[in-house]
């Protein structure tokens, strides 16, 4: 599995989750918003979006993306 | 835990304060699908014929179905039955929102069944296992938006909540529910069985997660369901301007000026709901947000000379937990109760006038708060022409079940073509809603000849296509197109939809057929399932769901027009655009009974009809 660099635009975030249930589909088995390696945070005020230390910039978050807030960016992996 | 299901049903007794969780029956959620066809299943054995919606012996019954919780686009949809206020119906109330049925289902739920009268206000706490029903004494009178900050600055985000605030609190017979603030769950009063009942609100966060039951080809179907949304060419506008791009009440500029962010229920591609901030003039800097920017300019199509007005007044309705379209047939009722000098305006609450903020936001007040005549109000356009009596009813706009259906020439969504939603507003079980009536007419003047693959899309048997579109078959001479008998495949659409948990808006389910969906079916749950099962899994929820409005009493009588649709400007036939009639209504009507397998003269469900549905034990 490659190694990108994940880009992350938070104003065009939706909160729709689908980073989340990939992510903790393809690790656990299990779609489970607790158990992904990337966590969003959204409220009508702001959005955060952090990755845990399991993170392995593989990208499944970026590609499940619709909204343009997650870019899969090949070179250096930068956490 | 069973693969797509969670396999637990959680049944909360609010009068004893007693919590159980209940092993879901496997074979019962195969026939009925789970999600809204279980939730009328399990609602039809516990309602007790004639109870009155607002006492402790309505339960209401929530279904995330097995697709919610899951990677797959737009599958965030949950549904409640219960029986509704507004006109007694049983009824489905369906929502999205931004992670209730997801974290629901992560919890380990498929179903939550409310019973009983808590005797203080109370909210219910689910957080995966442990279930707590808490005192909500210092949340009772507060609006949706401060119920659901409360809750999630005390708990936590994420955390699903369906809130009520105090129309509902205080059961005014239009009151909603809010998903996460955002959705809407209930015209016909749905927000007020939850305030009898004494429950403010339902806080859920779910860790243990949801599996399905063929990974591998659940990776080869959901991947290539994905770049078919990928390639859309559409996605982009649908994104930047969600429902003002069918609906443009305001300039695309204008709307870009005010959204502040574009915010999707959990897995959906679309993300049409919005968080608002009002830029310029005396409202500017006012926030809100909405299940759509289109539902929050709707006072415009009342007359409303600015749209920023528009938007605080819907903004307050929500925040009261009201039905907006049902706000204003009251409000436009009691006007013309004025006018013609029935009422007099100087001994009412507050003056009236439709087009001006501060008028709309006292009577909303009023209202939830059954003020002085908003105790009457609250009851709906019923109980105004019970209080004022006969002669008012001339001035009352047009009532089905109980409430408004404002889709016709003259309500606020001035449709003035007669297809499946308009029709629909008189045969779906649980009184006017367009929700479960779309199909290809959604759009005005489509074209006929494309209306076969959306038929097919929709699980439309080949066989019924020519009975819904008789030209298309061997140059038979008569209507071109049946609007009845689609209809009845509009709503197996819709259950079909709901059953599993994916959205019901055309702009997103467009991108579902009924094959896919049997398809996913069987790879999310494991449960062998063909296009045959699943059609025949909705008819029987469908079905069922019109046994138990039968069993309240409910009659084709009550499913006839009103006759005020056909004084002055009517409906119009959706092809010839002639004016269309009650016969020819009836006649659809009819139409509908026939292709749903029903006794086409009364609509009631034969025996050999239940019997095929193996519904024969039930009803």
């Amino acid at each position: 599995m490659g190694k990108y660099k994940i880009e992350v635009i938070s104003e065009s975030c939706t909160g729709c989750m689908l980073c989340q249930l990939a992510c903790s589909e393809l690790y656990t088995g299990t779609f489970s918003l607790e158990k992904a390696r990337i966590k969003v945070l959204i409220s009508e005020k702001e959005c955060t979006i952090s990755f845990s230390d399991e993170c392995n910039n593989c990208g499944v978050c970026a590609d499940y993306c619709l909204y343009g807030a997650l870019i899969k960016m090949p070179g250096e992996v930068e956490k | 835990m069973s693969s797509g299901f969670a396999g637990t049903i959680l049944r909360v007794d609010l009068t004893n304060s007693r919590i159980e969780r209940l092993p879901l029956d496997m074979s019962l959620a195969e026939k009925f699908g789970g999600g809204l066809g279980l939730s009328i299943r399990l609602a039809y054995e516990r309602i007790k014929p004639g109870a009155d919606a607002l006492s402790p012996e309505n339960p209401v019954v929530f279904g995330a179905g097995p697709l919610v919780g899951t990677s797959l686009p737009a599958t965030s949809r949950i549904y409640t039955v219960t029986k509704l206020p507004a006109g007694g119906a049983i009824g489905w109330c369906g929502g999205g929102g931004m992670s209730f049925g997801c974290l629901f289902k992560h919890a380990g739920f498929d179903h939550l069944i409310i019973e009983g009268r808590a005797e203080q206000p109370v909210f219910l706490k689910i957080v995966d296992d442990a279930v707590e029903i808490c005192d909500a004494r210092s949340l009772w009178g507060k609006g949706i938006d401060d119920t659901s900050e409360e809750l999630w600055k005390k708990f936590g985000r994420p955390g699903g909540i369906v809130a009520i605030g105090p129309s509902g609190e205080n059961r005014c017979s239009f009151a909603m529910a809010f998903v996460d603030r955002f959705s809407t769950l209930g015209r016909g009063g749905f927000g007020a069985v939850m305030g009898s009942k004494n429950l403010k609100a339902v806080f859920v966060q779910g860790t243990r997660g949801i599996t399905v039951a063929d990974r591998k080809h659940y990776r080869t179907v959901s991947k290539k369901l994905f770049s078919t949304i990928r390639e859309y060419p559409y996605l982009k506008e649908w994104q930047d301007l969600g429902l003002i791009k069918s609906l443009p009440a305001i300039p695309h500029e204008t709307y870009r000026d005010i959204r502040k962010r574009r915010i999707a229920c959990a897995s959906c591609p679309i993300g049409d709901k919005d968080i608002i901030e009002i830029s310029d003039g005396e409202l500017a800097g006012f926030t809100t947000c909405s299940s759509s920017a289109v539902n929050l300019l709707t006072p415009l199509m009342y007359g409303f000379p600015d749209y920023r007005e528009a938007i605080k007044l819907t903004a307050m309705l929500d925040d009261l937990g009201m039905d907006m379209f049902e706000f204003f047939g009251v409000m436009e009722f009691l006007k013309n109760l004025v006018e013609k000098g029935i009422l007099d305006e100087d001994a009412i609450d507050a003056p009236v006038d439709i087009k001006s903020l501060s008028s709309m936001e006292a009577w909303a007040r009023i209202i939830s708060r059954r003020e002085g005549l908003g105790n009457i109000l609250a009851g709906g356009l019923p109980a105004m022409m019970e209080e004022f009596g006969a002669e008012s009813e001339q001035y009352a706009p047009s009532v089905v079940r109980g409430m408004l259906p404002y889709v016709s020439p003259k309500g606020p969504l001035p449709w003035n073509l007669f297809g499946t939603m308009e029709l629909g507003q008189l045969l779906d079980p649980r009184g006017p809603h367009v929700g479960a009536g779309g199909s290809p007419t959604y759009f005005a003047r489509r074209p006929l000849e494309v209306f076969p693959r959306h038929l097919i899309r929709m699980g439309v048997p080949e066989e019924a296509i020519v009975r819904i579109l008789p030209k298309q078959g061997n140059g038979e001479k008569g209507e071109a197109l049946k609007v009845g008998r689609l209809l009845r495949y509009s709503h197996a659409w819709f259950t079909i939809l709901g059953s599993l948990g994916v959205c019901a808006r055309a702009q997103v389910n467009r991108f579902y057929n009924a094959e896919l969906c049997a398809e996913l079916y069987q790879t999310v749950t494991g449960i062998e399932t063909s296009l045959d099962d699943l059609r025949r899994r909705a008819d029987r929820a469908w079905t069922l769901l019109k046994m138990a409005n039968i069993r309240e009493g409910f009659s084709k009588e009550d499913d006839t027009p009103p006759d005020k649709w056909f004084q002055g400007p009517g409906f119009h036939n959706y092809i010839t655009e002639e004016p269309v009639g009650p016969k020819e209504i009836m006649a659809m009507i009819e139409d509908y009974y026939d292709e749903e397998g029903w006794d086409s003269d009364t609509g009631i469900p034969g025996r050999e009809r239940l019997k095929a549905l193996d519904l024969a034990d039930l009803a």
